[in-house]
């Protein structure tokens, strides 16, 4: 590839992360272009390379969370790259079209296999906003073209989110490890399902899911907001903490990269050699 | 058991309804209603005084009506606000969260105020309006179909893995 691969950022009404996404993809070594949910000819005319569906609150959460977006005439078009092997990255709200649209579990594409579902665990409910671990499942980083670089360490980034928790058929439960990407964990890569590592009661303590063929991953942290070292608060537990920590009153903090980067240069790899 | 419902609408033409209706007419547009109401919809049970007590609820807790912008009334009484445009055919679905903190964080909440209520539910009723001479049964047929999110053009209304889907006896 000789040009910078294209990634698609989509705007819909009520998306507000779309901005600092395509930031981060052109940090990352990468093109992006903001495409508006009206503008299809536009979009299938610049033939992206990859789309991210970013954070926010699409059509106002009207309906269900991601419902209304995944109607969409628009996202036929992410639909059909998806189908034929495009990166694909829903992130928060984006991760909550893509499980309305039926792009992942993907089981029986276009089916609508799982939800995102009201935060809920131990009595606990509600919006949370804070930091989590996550960790990559061991196929998604063999697989999955925005996770080949995260490696095996716990990695922090933050969440923002009311309904995060994934849920499945139960007949469909015993199925669910085929479609792990991330997990939620302690600093040291440990999975609990108690509040705070698993913040909302996801099942199999699920942070994202990938489909069969691992190029479309929704993910409800939020990669963007991890992707500077400045964004990073020192006091988080683990090797990143104490990275921050280190680069306190050190110019070099405003350019290093920080956890959030690794999945966009995951996929600026990918496009190196797929 | 004794169960006291009310159903609670906004003032204001409800944007999610709106939103739902024209989201419909372009995936369904040969089986979409041609009215889509939304309602706040809870249901009671056994509160010590019945609607006595829901009313002194009501009227306390502007969480569950505002009545700056919303109407409410007991669903089983004539005149309420689930009847009117008796020329159209009507049917009503509840769509309920199966893990729903709504319900539970009220129950307790009313339990800590000694409101006298055993357990609160809270749903979101839809009312579909289809033209007259539109069977009962094609009618209800039609609303499971809009309501059943199966596919990602097939259904709105409700996600059925991590929803209830209880389509009322007649509207």
């Amino acid at each position: 590839m000789t040009s910078k691969p294209l990634v698609a950022v989509l705007q819909f009404p009520g998306s507000n992360c779309e901005y600092e996404t395509a930031s981060v993809v052109r940090g990352s070594g990468m093109d992006a272009a903001i495409f508006r949910w009206n503008q299809w000819k536009e979009l299938s005319d610049s033939a992206p390379d990859a789309f991210i569906l970013p954070g926010g609150f699409s059509f106002q959460d009207r309906v269900r969370a991601g419902a209304v977006a995944a109607k969409e005439e628009i996202m036929d078009l992410v639909f059909n790259s998806a189908q034929s092997g495009k990166p694909v990255l829903g992130i928060c709200n984006g991760a909550q079209i893509l499980v309305e649209s039926g792009l992942v579990p993907g089981w029986e594409n276009g089916r609508i296999e799982s939800a995102l579902a009201a935060n809920h665990i131990h009595g606990r409910s509600g919006y949370l906003s804070r930091w989590v671990f996550l960790r990559a499942g061991k196929r998604a980083l063999r697989v999955s073209p925005w996770l080949r670089m995260i490696g095996s360490n716990a990695i922090p980034v933050p969440i923002a989110h009311a309904e995060g928790r994934f849920v499945f058929a139960e007949k469909d439960n015993q199925r669910v490890s085929e479609c792990v990407a991330l997990t939620y964990c302690d600093e040291n890569g440990v999975e609990t399902a108690d509040y705070p590592v698993n913040p909302n009661g996801s099942f199999m303590n699920l942070a994202g899911i990938m489909n069969k063929e691992g190029n479309v991953l929704a993910m409800m942290p939020h990669p963007e907001r991890a992707f500077w070292m400045w964004q990073i608060p020192p006091w988080i537990p683990g090797v990143w903490g104490d990275r921050r920590t280190s680069l306190n009153h050190d110019p070099a903090l405003a350019a290093s990269k920080g956890p959030g980067a690794l999945f966009f240069r995951s996929l600026a790899d990918y496009f190196i050699i797929p | 058991m004794i169960e006291v419902s009310i159903a609670v609408r906004l003032k204001a033409p409800d944007p999610a309804a709106m939103t739902a209706l024209s989201t419909l007419k372009r995936i369904n547009p040969d089986t979409c209603p041609g009215r889509l109401e939304r309602y706040d919809y809870w249901q009671f049970i056994n509160p010590s005084d019945g609607k006595r007590t829901v009313e002194k609820i009501v009227s306390h807790f502007h969480d569950i009506v505002n009545p700056n912008k919303q109407y409410w009334s007991f669903s089983d009484e004539s005149g309420s606000i689930l009847s009117g445009n008796e020329e159209l055919v009507w049917t009503e679905v509840l769509v309920t969260d199966k893990v729903d903190s709504i319900s539970e964080n009220w129950t307790d909440i009313l339990r800590r105020n000694k409101y006298e209520v055993e357990k609160v539910m809270y749903s979101v009723l839809w009312r579909l309006g289809y033209p007259s001479g539109t069977s009962m049964a094609e009618a209800r047929e039609r609303t499971l179909a809009l309501t059943i999110t199966s596919y990602r053009d097939h259904g709105l209304l409700a996600n059925p893995i991590s929803q209830n889907i209880h389509l009322l006896d007649q509207a």
